[in-house]
């Protein structure tokens, strides 16, 4: 898998639902059209939750999806673009 | 008699306890539940009480997106004033659930603020679905049945007592409930017994017996994966046709009926009561194609039902599910005399015409392959290892071990 660029991480690690939406949120709206925005989580809901969340919201697409172990850790991975 | 630990905190007006969730459903209370997972988690697993209970489910990122705001709570209240807000009601009771309680403490806040009369399930549908239940069946002078459940899954357990020695026979997930049980009653778990390999579920039989020092026994033939044709590398004491337990004054025997598993074993307890595992349920009897060869095993299980429908009329058939929560006694225990379900109960009233209508009315009758079941009995024969986290995932929802039937349509 090719590696994927992003313009900003959001480092979501430990927050349990709703926060890793709340904060996504905020920084798209911050983000220019075009750009991507990488998420990490440790809550494995937050896959179908991006998933749904990128059809109710009209201005964003969610590019990817990926899980990393990473210090024994499963880290869930969220790839959202703002588009244009 | 309700045996459940009221160990919890009480709850206050904003929030339930799955404890008082549960007590609420059973005096069938009017009550609106307001779901806020992703539709695909509210698919898997429902709020349900005795009756179908009034739902909405309307996703949380929905109701951001709809709000406008970074607040869910004032999301909520912003949703509400709009146009085309959901319909909630008024003057009733509105329960909101998410997977762990979280975000739904906040939508609850929300519609308090817009003015609803609303309550947050605590710790969600997790609580909900990690919720068990004990009751007592019967308690006899020479032994105590108890019946524990996971309300949320329709799985059904049982604890037989006597003088201070007990079985537990197909232990759901989290054996320590078990344990605790045994503690308060003051028994010692001497066998541990699964009637089966199950599919739906997480057996906590293995991890019962090392707490308690109990055998585990299991039959051989279920323990070697029927997808996989992999050995099972959980130890186990292998379990025999007629095999006999005895523990204070009771006696437990064994009566291999393969059929929903090559290895399904039910059992008998002093000629009265017949421990079912996932053969008869109380509606519905139990799918022969969960291993995945369900026109092989169908005439197989024809004939192991013969064996059962042989046993006196009076026999107390205890299944190991139930499908709806109204399949329930007055008394809220899931039990039926054996002469009652020959008559009311569809499958088995097939299963006493000959084995080709039986096969032909099994084969059209069965749901849809949960295509998790195959790891669930992965992780039960110790070929696949799962966190907490994961487990539950996998268990989400109610099981569907029985065949469909008009009823549960």
């Amino acid at each position: 898998m090719s590696e994927m660029k992003f313009d900003r991480t959001l480092d979501a690690r430990g927050l349990s639902c709703p926060m890793p939406i709340v904060k996504a949120r905020q920084e798209i709206n911050s983000l220019a059209a075009g750009q991507v925005l990488q998420v990490l989580s440790t809550d494995r809901g937050s896959v179908k939750d991006f998933q749904g969340w990128a059809q109710a919201a009209k201005n964003i697409q969610l590019l990817r999806q990926a899980t990393e172990n990473r210090d024994g850790k499963e880290v869930f991975l969220h790839y959202v673009q703002k588009k244009a | 008699m309700n045996l459940t630990q009221p160990n919890c905190p009480p709850s206050s007006g904003k929030e339930w306890s799955v404890e008082e969730l549960k007590s609420r459903l059973d005096k069938r209370e009017k009550l609106f539940v307001f779901d806020v997972r992703n539709a695909e988690e509210f698919a898997a697993g429902k709020l349900e009480g005795v009756e179908k209970l009034p739902t909405l489910n309307l996703p949380y990122f929905d109701i951001l997106e709809r709000g406008g705001k970074d607040d869910v709570a004032a999301c909520v209240a912003a949703v509400m004033q709009n146009a085309d807000a959901p319909v909630l009601p008024k003057r009733e009771s509105i329960l909101t659930v998410c997977a762990k309680g979280g975000t739904s403490a906040l939508v609850a806040e929300g519609l308090r603020k817009a003015g609803f009369d609303a309550v947050n399930l605590r710790g969600g549908m997790k609580a909900w679905g990690d919720f068990y239940e004990f009751k007592a069946v019967a308690e006899e002078r020479a032994f105590g049945i108890y019946q524990v459940s996971r309300p949320a899954r329709g799985c059904l357990s049982y604890v037989i007592a006597s003088e201070g020695e007990a079985v537990v026979l197909d232990p759901l997930r989290h054996a320590a409930n078990y344990i605790e049980f045994g503690r308060r009653q003051n028994f010692r778990i001497k066998f541990v017994l699964d009637t089966h390999g199950h599919a739906d579920h997480i057996s906590g039989g293995r991890a019962l017996a090392d707490a308690c020092d109990a055998l585990y026994l299991l039959h051989p033939y279920d323990a070697i994966h029927p997808v996989d044709v992999l050995p099972a590398r959980v130890s186990y004491e292998p379990l025999r046709n007629g095999q006999e337990f005895s523990f204070g004054r009771a006696m437990l025997k064994a009566i291999h009926i393969p059929g929903h598993t090559l290895g399904e074993v039910v059992f008998l307890l002093n000629e009265k009561y017949l421990f079912a595992g996932d053969s008869i349920f109380i509606e519905s009897i139990a799918r022969p194609d969960l291993g995945g060869h369900g026109e092989t095993w169908s005439p197989l299980y024809f004939q192991s039902l013969q064996k059962l429908l042989r046993l006196a009329n009076e026999t107390l058939v205890l299944p190991g599910h139930f499908s709806r929560a109204a399949e329930a006694n007055a008394r809220g225990v899931f039990a039926a005399t054996l002469g009652d379900l020959k008559r009311n109960n569809e499958g088995l009233r097939i299963a006493q015409k000959t084995e080709g209508e039986f096969v032909k009315y099994i084969l059209a009758s069965l749901p849809v392959f949960p295509p998790q079941y195959v790891d669930i009995k992965r992780v039960n024969a110790g070929l696949l290892a799962v966190d907490e986290e994961k487990a539950s995932e996998l268990e989400l929802g109610k099981n569907v071990c029985a065949l469909a039937h008009a009823a549960q349509a």
